[in-house]
């Protein structure tokens, strides 16, 4: 399993004989680049075109975020794996409204799955708010009924996605029930309190890990089933996004609140909005990172694999949707 | 796919173990590039027998060996087993069969160097007929719409296809 390279350090990153060289304030490290996956880049880190070369042949993305943590873009290397036949039914898959709706309504219904396990976990474990918790999986349960039965457009599926998220955000200050994290309301960039930097950040994180995935296979992240393709450069990633938010970035908050390995202490305030500090966003990238190499048992592989594989596995199995080859059924976790 | 593809080795080798398998290499889908097997194998290829790499391609074949015994002709296939030996087999005879139609007269020989085993083989009208049929049914997974639905064998285990093909349903 290869490894993401974090970097959050100024400095610069090269290609040195045939490994990844970074240099900062005259230390030197050297990181063996076939052990490597992707990077990310939080730090002001300078790279030449002989490095972007080097990180092309090697398959690498680099995703970049600047100085407050806000995702700028990635270095997406050319296209290695092509198949003619993939991107025409990648695209015949789009182009035809029922088809499209098919996937579009497998995310949305796969995306609340997990938003309804999530909310389960919790409400078997919390000591207030249990009925409101459990009002509030009745109401995802009829979105999720509603998504499924009367979803005739993508717009409409859209809409109903933002109200059950609405009401599944509001289950997080039960969840929580900590007055330095209460939810408010959603807001993005910026993010007005720290509960919505902690979401804006991980989301952001998960879109660029799902992206790095799609990399690794035949599909084209421009081309989105949900998330309309026309406007952004990459839109297969924010689908696929949608089923894997809950488990890895929503329960990892949780986490990091209730064991107050996150405190108020980690958030900036800025002129107009609050950000996770660097320090903030470095004990965020620690914990996920470590969730990622968790493992689960696959029954179906006859192996362990780590919640980072199941995201290529999610892929794996639209792109045989793609294929005609099987129904894309999303995942469910069962914790 | 509509005109007739070409027939090579490798679909040959992987017909005699997997058709879903043939129906990806034809439709240019690689295995995953991270499986530690492949990742092993490119490393070998890049860093081994740099001075002395031993194939030789004629028209659309690739051979690991040839030497002469005489007047004899003699191609070598060399594999890691023989857990394959009918891939193996079926594959080495499309090259004796390959360079009969251009009227060379060769014998083969399957290398097993790891179990220092050889093995070998002639053209006979029986095996090119069994070839005969196996391109044409090549041929025909190859124009299938969509791919062969993956069936459980032993070569799945280290296959580098393994999780594209087993990918759902999990704990």
């Amino acid at each position: 399993m290869k490894k993401t390279l974090y970097i959050f350090q100024s400095g610069e990153l090269r290609r040195k004989n045939n490994s990844l060289y970074f240099e900062t304030d005259g230390r030197k490290k050297y990181i063996p680049v076939e052990d490597i996956g992707d990077i990310y880049i939080f730090g002001e880190v300078d790279v030449s075109k002989k490095f972007l070369e080097f990180a092309s042949q090697k398959g690498i993305c680099l995703h970049y975020f600047n100085r407050y943590g806000y995702y700028m873009g990635t270095f997406y290397p050319r296209e290695h794996l092509n198949a003619g036949h993939i991107i025409l039914k990648q695209a015949e898959h789009y182009l035809d409204t029922t088809k499209r709706i098919l996937l579009a309504r497998s995310f949305i219904t796969g995306a609340l799955r997990q938003m309804c396990q999530v909310l389960k976990y919790y409400r078997g474990r919390l000591q207030k708010g249990k009925g409101e918790i459990e009002d509030i999986l009745v109401q995802l349960q009829s979105e999720k009924e509603t998504a499924n039965e009367r979803g005739e457009s993508v717009e409409e599926l859209m809409a109903f996605e933002g109200h059950a998220r609405e009401k599944y955000y509001k289950a997080f200050d039960y969840i929580l029930n900590h007055p330095d994290f209460v939810f408010e309301k959603r807001s993005r960039r910026p993010p007005l309190n720290r509960l919505n930097a902690l979401i804006s950040f991980g989301n952001s994180i998960c879109y660029t890990m799902v992206l790095s995935e799609i990399y690794k296979t035949y599909l084209d992240p421009r081309i989105g089933y949900l998330h309309a393709t026309n406007f952004r450069r990459f839109s297969l990633n924010l689908d696929v996004a949608e089923i894997f938010k809950p488990i890895m970035v929503d329960r990892l908050i949780f986490t990091l609140i209730n064991k107050k390995m996150i405190t108020k202490k980690d958030f900036d305030k800025h002129t107009d909005g609050i950000l996770l500090s660097e320090e903030g966003r470095k004990k965020f990238i620690v914990e996920l990172d470590n969730r990622m190499k968790t493992t689960v048992n696959h029954r179906h592989l006859g192996k362990s694999v780590s919640y980072r594989r199941l995201i290529r596995l999610e892929i794996y199995k639209i792109q045989k949707h793609i294929l005609d080859e099987k129904i894309y059924e999303p995942y469910q976790s069962l914790w | 796919m509509d005109y007739e593809m070409e027939v090579t080795g490798t679909h040959i080798w992987y017909y005699y173990i997997c058709h879903r398998e043939v129906w990806m290499i034809v439709h240019q889908l690689a295995p995953d590039q991270e499986d530690d097997n492949i990742e092993i194998g490119r490393f070998l290829s890049e860093h081994t027998y740099q001075r002395n790499k031993k194939e030789v391609v004629i028209g659309n074949i690739k051979v690991d060996r040839i030497r002469k015994e005489g007047e004899q002709l003699i191609i070598g296939e060399v594999k890691k087993s023989s857990r394959y030996k009918q891939s193996a087999r079926f594959q080495l005879l499309y090259y004796l069969d390959t360079l009969r139609n251009m009227g060379i007269q060769a014998k083969g020989e399957l290398l097993f160097p790891e179990e220092k085993k050889k093995e070998i083989l002639e053209w006979t009208a029986q095996d090119k007929e069994e070839l005969d049929k196996a391109i044409g049914d090549i041929q025909r997974i190859a124009r299938l719409p969509v791919p062969p639905s993956p069936k459980k064998i032993s070569f799945c285990s280290n296959c580098a296809y393994r999780e594209y093909c087993w990918a759902e349903g999990t704990e």
